[in-house]
């Protein structure tokens, strides 16, 4: 069995590769279907997805990673024999809820969540070295690539004080070591 | 160094203007960011896997033949030991690199010597800065300035020269035909030259073939075959009866793209399906949209029939369809066909979406003569 991980945006990509590569998750790289994460919200809107799991003979599991993950995953018919689990790992609201964390901010945001998304709580107080938080890749990439573990922990604290998910909706703090 | 785009006339049996474009023209999604486009400067996308499908006798050899001599252009400033006429035919080559735009004119005659080589006339080279602000006007021809005073060389040495100044290799032609026994000689010659690992030709060797652990070169002409429990000594013919000619043809070919991945240039494969299983082209094509394997931002660009091939491709404009109507020409399935998204584009191909379906009437008539 692999996993096939789908990562809903390529900022969540960045976040799953960060962990990989630094020997934070439960399972590595050879674990993973082609070896590595997917960003791709639906297969059958993911030619990428559909090559690697027209390669691989075995069965298949699926994390998906993302912020709320409304939208149900539709599993095309020639691969409902081959995957046989699908699981969410959420980052709800938003994944900036990670930044907010890593910058101690949390206590600051929750005066001000109601009227605002993380994203634009994240822009407004987030930099790293000269450069704002701007929603992109790079940024993760900067942010976390140099700090792995702070990532690690952000996670663990956002499962911690983030109580509230849905009973399928797990937490990435649950696919860490 | 990335080729834009190619404008030919007189070339083959191409009409004139005969253009390919290799820069994405529809809309860019991020997941078309990381699986399907290379970002060479700030704004400026190529494909990292072009298709080329058709009928029979459409001009999809053609088609990539062409990319190939610009490649041969761009790589080596000749162009020679082609299998076409070289008389009359007009390049318009638009290239990038390092931060620049190069627009390049050049007509192709055949040299007056015996030898297999194009000769180059009226040359003309152009350039201009790349700017993001100007990616959607990249072609536009009022910015460019022609670069003068560049100095003489031979006649079958092309002023892209001036430009490029060292032979490199900018891509691989894999054709149809295989190389037969001069096979194994060139698959050593590639790892030499790319320097790919024997680890790398081992793992090769073993997708292909589970009982062959390595394979050595011990001269010109003859192999040292590394079973599991048995070493064997065989010439390059009897190589290629033992393992198969299309064994030895995907040895080439993997290794080839080993080479393109590693090294960023690009991979030109005529009849991509020709003698593999379905899994070892879906598995060549997921390397080229593997940012992970495909660090160097090379290219795979194929012909194929087998129209499952493009439902892999999450995009439409870097798929086209030959046609032949007295002339070969090319159509961009983005550009010049207005399909539902939603369906498979292989399911449109057999429905002849793309007026590519073999003639009905044909096969009947065939079928009718075997049944008197």
């Amino acid at each position: 069995m692999k996993y096939l991980i789908m990562c809903e945006g390529p900022n969540e990509l960045e976040i799953v590769k960060i962990l990989l590569e630094n020997d934070l998750l439960l399972f590595d790289k050879d674990e993973l279907l082609n070896l590595i994460p997917y960003h791709a919200r639906q297969i059958d809107k993911s030619p990428a997805v559909q090559l690697a799991l027209n390669i691989y003979p075995g069965e298949v599991t699926v994390l998906r990673i993302g912020d709320g993950l409304t939208e149900k995953l539709r599993i095309p018919n020639k691969y409902k024999d081959k995957i046989i689990a699908v699981e969410k790992y959420c980052t709800k609201p938003e994944l900036e809820m990670l930044l907010i964390i890593a910058e101690n901010l949390l206590d600051e945001y929750n005066k001000v969540k109601s009227a605002k998304k993380p994203k634009v709580f994240a822009k407004e107080h987030i930099q790293c070295g000269h450069q704002k938080y701007d929603n992109s890749t790079r940024f993760y990439e900067l942010y976390f690539g140099r700090n792995p573990l702070l990532l690690a922990a952000s996670i663990k604290e956002y499962k911690r004080k983030h109580g509230s998910h849905k009973k399928e909706e797990r937490y990435l703090a649950d696919l860490l070591k | 160094m990335k080729l834009l785009r190619v404008v030919a006339s007189y070339f083959k049996n191409c009409r004139d203007n005969f253009m390919i474009d290799l820069i994405s023209k529809s809309k860019r999604t991020s997941e078309d960011k990381e699986y399907e486009l290379h970002e060479i400067d700030e704004g400026l996308y190529v494909y990292n896997t072009v298709a080329f499908v058709g009928k029979n006798a459409s001009g999809k050899t053609t088609a990539v033949e062409l990319l190939d001599c610009c490649y041969s252009i761009l790589g080596e400033f000749r162009v020679e030991n082609k299998t076409y006429q070289y008389d009359h035919v007009t390049l318009d080559i638009i290239f990038y690199h390092e931060g620049m735009i190069y627009r390049y004119f050049t007509k192709l005659e055949a040299d007056a010597s015996l030898e297999n080589k194009a000769v180059f006339t009226d040359q003309h080279i152009f350039q201009k800065k790349y700017y993001k602000s100007r990616s959607k006007s990249v072609y536009d021809e009022r910015d460019f300035k022609e670069m003068e005073d560049l100095g003489s060389l031979p006649e079958d040495t092309s002023i892209v020269f001036f430009v490029l100044k060292k032979k490199q290799t900018r891509a691989l032609y894999f054709d149809s035909e295989g190389k037969g026994a001069s096979t194994y000689q060139l698959l050593f010659k590639a790892l030499r030259n790319y320097k790919i690992s024997t680890e790398v030709l081992a793992d090769i060797i073993h997708i292909f073939d589970e009982n062959i652990c390595g394979l050595q070169m011990v001269d010109d002409n003859n192999y040292k075959l590394l079973y599991k429990a048995e070493q064997k000594i065989v010439s390059d013919t009897e190589l290629v009866h033992l393992l198969s000619s299309g064994t030895t043809k995907g040895i080439l070919l993997y290794t080839m793209a080993a080479a393109s991945l590693q090294m960023g240039f690009d991979l030109i494969i005529d009849e991509i399906e020709n003698h593999f299983h379905k899994t070892l082209v879906e598995n060549l094509i997921s390397f080229y949209k593997d940012k992970m394997v495909n660090r160097n931002k090379a290219a795979l660009l194929f012909t194929t029939h087998y129209c499952e091939v493009l439902d892999l491709f999450n995009r439409r404009d870097n798929i086209w369809i030959s046609k032949s109507k007295e002339k070969v020409y090319l159509e961009n399935m983005y550009e010049n066909f207005d399909i539902r998204t939603e369906l498979l584009k292989s399911n449109q191909f057999y429905s002849n979406a793309f007026d590519t379906a073999v003639n009905y009437e044909e096969l009947m008539n065939l079928k009718r003569k075997l049944m008197e």
